[in-house]
């Protein structure tokens, strides 16, 4: 099975500033991916450079096999849903669908009509007028009906209300149960991307710390506390992502593939949301700067 | 592709066909009357000796009487402007506006290449807008036949374009407007893709169109092709303008308009040149000591029997539509350069 996505080296830059630098990752099909970092960490460049919106300044990156928007037969593979939630406000719902129907081949009308049907939406209604929320449901209609084999979903649930965006992510997953569709899906909500994604890549400065199945990030990342010592003294194999220092205690979050055994510490299973926050924090300075090389 | 370009363009396109209903029935309404002014000038049959003079009369009246005159300068002025409002409004807008709205993800993402998209856009737009230029060029060149006609009898007016060489005159009659309306919508659609903003592109696509049309009638038209010159008696020239000289002063300047046996002819340059043929702008001493009760028309007549003589550069009127095809080709290259640019940008992912 081919990789949904495989960048090697890939870096974009505007001017002088690296939007993204040096990502090198291999995302395998078949996963809802998500992308996770903070405001400015490089998310929306990865998404455009993975569907063609932007061409990479250095590196390579495959989608699908496939060099991002070369042609029709790639457009027609990947389905993407822009932040934001671009519609043209002065076409109609059911205008957006004839869009859809008449640019791709593979489009499935029954499937558009009938989530626009269950959206409660009037056909004749200007997208312009449309509600956040019911202008993403049809974004994501319009990306679903062309029957991609990767969706690529920037932000999608950012300008939506709680009730609203856990009716977005339900759609979405209904979607890819009934389609064996792979997704990417960037957001800084964790909790959202908990209930939703079996894959992971956490984003920071520009640079991919982690990457890999959530279990498996769970898995191998543990939560250390016990009396104040020295990070170094830990075993070879595990890495400190983070620590923390009170004047008698250490807290310290670790990758280790192996169980850590030294009786001094107490370990505990540790949150989507720790692991995230802690590459999050690592990154942007407030961490231990100096492991950002030895994690990727 | 098709639908999608039509259905984007479908307000733009009944504004084009509003424009084009509004300006046909306010020249189907007043173009009858101008005919029968015309019939009523006696110009369809003069006596050929005193045509050029009864033609500039009429021309004279009508400027008098303001209504005709108003509708011709109106009718040149919408003929010149439309390439510059559909580059500015439908051109600039065309990526720009698109990348704006963020839509440009969404067009871009169909299974549809960019190359297609843009190609569906300019070739509906670009077309239309060149549609548009020549239809309302044709009407107006429906409605001002009689103006023409009497111009073609030799009229002079400083009010109507004397000349099909006259800048607005050529910029607003045959083949150019296509050029123009070409260029226009490709300069648009090319700031627009630079400049990414609709409204600072509109800008500068106005900027740009506007120093194109004032470069090309004042330094590259008079030079597409090479001028004719021609040295003649200075007694011959019909209409000359005499700045100094006569009785009070040696320098003097004589320019002229028109070119005897070149109707129509357009002047590029026109000055006097002494017996041996170098320019010249001192009268000789003969002319400057004649008794001040003389006339312009007798220090004419003194240069010219002291051997001066009048050198013109000219395009004769016979290149006249050599001069449309060379321009319009020229345009509608440019035209064609920047749409090329625009595939080259929007192939190299444009974001």
């Amino acid at each position: 099975m081919t990789a949904a996505i495989t960048a090697e080296g890939l870096g974009k830059r505007y001017r002088s500033k690296w939007a993204l630098a040096d990502c090198t990752l291999s995302v395998p099909a078949g996963h809802v991916v998500g992308l996770v970092g903070p405001n400015g960490a490089g998310k929306t460049t990865l998404l455009g450079l993975a569907t063609g919106m932007l061409a990479p300044s250095t590196g390579t990156i495959e989608v699908l096999g496939g060099r991002p928007g070369s042609g029709r037969a790639q457009l027609a593979r990947v389905g993407y849903l822009a932040q934001g939630a671009p519609v043209y406000a002065g076409l109609s719902v059911a205008d957006h669908l004839r869009l859809g129907a008449r640019l791709n081949p593979g489009w499935d009308a029954g499937l558009a009509r009938s989530r626009v049907e269950r959206l409660d939406l009037d056909p004749r209604q200007k997208a312009g007028t449309l509600s956040g929320g019911q202008r993403a449901q049809l974004a994501l209609a319009l990306a679903v009906a062309k029957r991609p084999e990767l969706l690529v979903l920037d932000e999608p649930v950012a300008s939506l209300d709680p009730l609203a965006r856990r009716e977005f992510l339900q759609d979405l997953m209904e979607a890819t149960a009934d389609q064996d569709l792979s997704v990417v899906l960037s957001s800084h909500l964790i909790t959202d991307i908990e209930r939703v994604c079996d894959y992971l890549i956490v984003l920071a400065g520009s640079r991919v710390v982690a990457a890999g199945p959530s279990d498996e990030l769970l898995a191998t990342h543990r939560l250390l506390s016990g009396p104040r010592r020295d990070p170094g003294s830990l075993p070879g194999g595990v890495q400190v992502i983070s620590a923390s220092h009170t004047d008698v205690q250490s807290t310290l979050l670790v990758r280790s593939t192996g169980p850590v055994l030294d009786p001094v510490w107490i370990v505990s299973e540790i949150s989507l949301e720790d692991l995230v926050l802690a590459y999050m924090s690592q990154a942007t300075g407030r961490g231990r700067r100096n492991h950002l090389e030895v994690q990727r | 592709m098709i639908w999608l370009t039509w259905r984007q363009f479908r307000a733009q396109a009944f504004t084009a066909v509003a424009a084009l209903a509004a300006f046909a029935i306010l020249l189907a309404a007043t173009g009858p009357h101008l005919v029968v002014l015309y019939a009523a000038s006696g110009l369809s049959g003069c006596h050929p000796a005193s045509c050029a003079g009864l033609a500039s009369r009429w021309l004279t009246g009508l400027y008098i009487g303001h209504t005709y005159f108003m509708l011709y300068e109106f009718s040149i002025a919408v003929i010149l402007l439309a390439p510059a409002v559909t580059g500015l409004f439908w051109g600039a807008p065309l990526i720009a506006g698109e990348l704006e709205t963020g839509t440009a993800a969404l067009a871009w993402n169909q299974s549809v290449t960019r190359t297609r998209w843009l190609a569906a856009k300019l070739a509906v737009g670009g077309l239309t807008a060149m549609a548009v230029t020549e239809g309302l060029n044709l009407m107006q060149a429906w409605w001002a036949a009689p103006i023409g006609r009497a111009v073609g009898l030799g009229a002079t007016s400083t009010f109507f374009a004397a000349s099909r060489f006259n800048s607005f005159a050529f910029a607003s009659h045959g083949i150019t407007p296509l050029g123009y309306a070409a260029f226009g919508y490709a300069l648009g659609v090319t700031a627009g893709a630079l400049i990414r903003r609709a409204v600072p592109a509109m800008a500068v696509t106005l900027a740009i169109f506007a120093a194109a049309q004032i470069a090309m009638p004042l330094w590259i038209r008079p030079n597409l092709l090479p001028a004719e010159h021609a040295v003649v008696p200075v007694t011959s020239l019909r209409t000359i303008t005499l700045q100094g000289g006569g009785p009070h002063s040696s320098q003097f300047h004589l320019g002229t308009e028109n070119l005897p046996g070149q109707p129509g002819a357009w002047i590029l340059s026109a000055g006097t040149v002494n017996a041996a043929g170098r320019a010249t702008s001192t009268a000789p001493a003969p002319c400057t000591t004649r008794p001040s009760e003389e006339s312009t028309h007798a220090f004419i007549e003194c240069l010219a029997s002291q051997g001066i003589r009048e050198s013109v550069a000219y395009q004769p009127a016979s290149r006249y539509w050599a001069f449309q095809w060379t321009e319009t080709g020229i345009y509608l290259a440019a035209a064609l350069a920047l749409s090329g640019y625009c595939f080259w940008r929007l192939g190299r992912r444009l974001t």
